[in-house]
């Protein structure tokens, strides 16, 4: 009884309705669910440090993909000049990462806290285009390729043959979000970053420091997304605009969820990721991904506003 | 405890308060007076939100013009701000936490605290567990008032406490708070429009007017003085 009234709430229809889905794609075309998978937790990974800076420091980052793709040319300069493994890697450029985090918060973000939101498009827009320009000088457009032997591992399950290194991306979604999630609810910085988030003035108010909570989730979400950016690095080409459709991804997938809602990233990154997983899978139909993946926000971004408007 | 010196404060080229003087030791004080007096940025003048071009304001013998917020509250002042800046997705319980959390003094005995709060505020105890953002207006106001308490402040300020509450709640408010600093011992500065109920819980009071004080007494001559009883008393 307490399932079928429980059946009766929209959010349980749609888990239902998602693990029905599952189960077809499973039955049918197995590959095309893990890939799904894969890719949605790529993008949940990448979004997620992302959401929290707009969800509590209050600023786009549309820098957001370039800091990654520092991480992954910073991975690809670990690998030659030290022939550090990327997986090691991803503990220095995590502490590297946390201070261009806080340099970048004193030299360019502190500044425009509380102007205009066209001011703080703007600034992020052009470091992104800052970060680009000093990889190409630095690097040339030509893409890098990391050579990490261990990322090309296969599993054959019956005639299922499918790579097993990007489950390390389903691994890092979940840590990152339950590290989030936990630092959220459970330490002093974290509750009061949630109370930032919520009521800026608030905070203070109850005697919280502020600006000290903006730098460090600002250089918390900077090191989150370097260290992907290394993670990164291991299975893709590196280049300088690389980032760059992540950060309108990220974007969006936070403005399908809601600012603020972490969980909600994630039910909407497999919603994306495994519906792009789809159409890649059907012949000829390859290039329709990134339309359907833009279509799927556009409709859901339409359908929240005609629910708040009824309601 | 808390000596307002020749404050004058600007929004912009709009010079908004004039030479204010206030002195506040032991006691609870009314700051009465019309929308656009001035009585907010009295109150974001002593706790940081707005900087004064000139004057002091000091707590304790000590300045706070060079004190970020966050620091003066940790001295000991607790704000009721008019627009309550609550916390609307954390629980009540949550909201009440946040009033201690930073505040290392008042978090050692935040359990102590809490008894003290669910005795003087029984609804938010009952309430605890609901987000603030679904609490009526005049639990809101409660849970403000409340949070404020949890941080042991030695100094309370209400910036227009009765805003939208009804008047049975109003006059419950003022009760409250006179039984607050009967038990607490804390100083109260009070800002306030509804100046007949607000007379009965406080002991001096100051009327400001276009960013100037014209007037300071005691609440016994305050209530008897003719321009108070026709311009704010409707007598």
């Amino acid at each position: 009884m307490q399932i079928v009234s429980k059946l009766r709430e929209r959010r349980y229809q749609a888990i239902l309705g998602a693990i029905i889905m599952a189960v077809i794609i499973l039955a049918v075309k197995p590959e095309v669910l893990l890939e799904g998978i894969q890719r949605s937790s790529l993008y949940a990974v990448i979004a997620l440090p992302m959401a929290l800076i707009l969800g509590i420091v209050g600023i786009i980052n549309l820098a957001h993909g370039d800091f990654m793709m520092l991480g992954s040319y910073m991975a690809y300069w670990f690998a030659v000049k030290s022939g550090l493994d990327p997986l090691l890697a991803m503990i220095p450029a995590m502490l590297a990462f946390f201070l261009i985090g806080i340099l970048t918060f004193y030299a360019l973000i502190k500044p425009v806290l509380g102007s205009q939101e066209l001011n703080q498009l703007l600034l992020t827009f052009g470091l992104g285009l800052v970060l680009e320009e000093a990889a190409n000088l630095s690097f040339t457009s030509a893409p890098l390729k990391l050579s990490v032997p261990y990322v090309s591992a296969s599993l054959t399950i019956g005639d299922l043959t499918f790579g097993t290194f990007e489950f390390v991306y389903v691994l890092a979604a979940m840590l990152v979000f339950y590290i989030i999630s936990l630092f959220l609810k459970k330490t002093r910085i974290g509750r009061a970053a949630r109370a930032v988030g919520q009521n800026p003035k608030g905070a203070k108010l109850v005697g919280i420091d502020v600006n000290k909570t903006y730098l460090i989730i600002f250089s918390l979400s900077i090191a989150i997304i370097g260290t992907i950016g290394v993670l990164f690095a291991m299975r893709h080409s590196v280049f300088p605009v690389m980032g760059a459709p992540y950060t309108m991804k990220s974007f969006c997938l936070i403005a399908m969820a809601g600012i603020g809602n972490i969980t909600g990233i994630l039910w909407y990154s497999a919603l994306l990721g495994v519906s792009e997983s789809i159409i890649t899978a059907i012949p000829g139909a390859a290039g329709w991904a990134d339309l359907v993946f833009f279509a799927l926000i556009v409709g859901a971004i339409l359908i929240r506003s005609y629910q708040q408007r009824v309601k | 405890m808390l000596s307002i010196k020749n404050l004058d404060a600007f929004y912009g080229k709009l010079h908004v308060l004039w030479d204010v003087s206030l002195e506040l030791g032991n006691e609870c004080v009314g700051i009465f007076g019309p929308n656009g007096a001035g009585k907010t940025t009295l109150i974001n003048c002593i706790v940081g939100l707005v900087k004064p071009q000139g004057g002091t304001v000091e707590f304790d013998n000590k300045t706070l013009l060079n004190q970020e917020t966050f620091q003066i509250i940790r001295s000991g002042i607790a704000v009721v701000p008019q627009e309550r800046e609550l916390f609307p997705l954390m629980t009540a319980a949550e909201n009440l936490e946040a009033g201690s959390a930073y505040i290392p003094a008042a978090h050692a005995k935040r359990k102590e605290r809490l008894e003290f709060i669910f005795s003087i505020f029984p609804v938010l105890k009952l309430k605890s567990s609901l987000p603030a953002a679904v609490l009526s207006g005049g639990e809101q106001r409660m849970l403000t008032i409340a949070r404020a308490l949890m941080a042991y402040p030695k100094l309370l300020i209400l910036d227009e406490p009765s805003t939208g509450l009804q008047p049975s709640l109003t006059t419950d408010l003022f009760l409250r708070l006179k039984q607050i600093r009967q038990s607490e011992g804390i100083s109260i500065l009070i800002a306030e429009q509804n100046v007949r109920q607000c007379l009965k819980a406080i002991d001096r009071g100051y009327v400001i007017e276009n960013g100037k004080i014209v007037l300071q007494a005691t609440a016994a001559n305050l209530a008897d003085n003719d321009y108070i009883r026709k311009s704010y008393l409707g007598l």
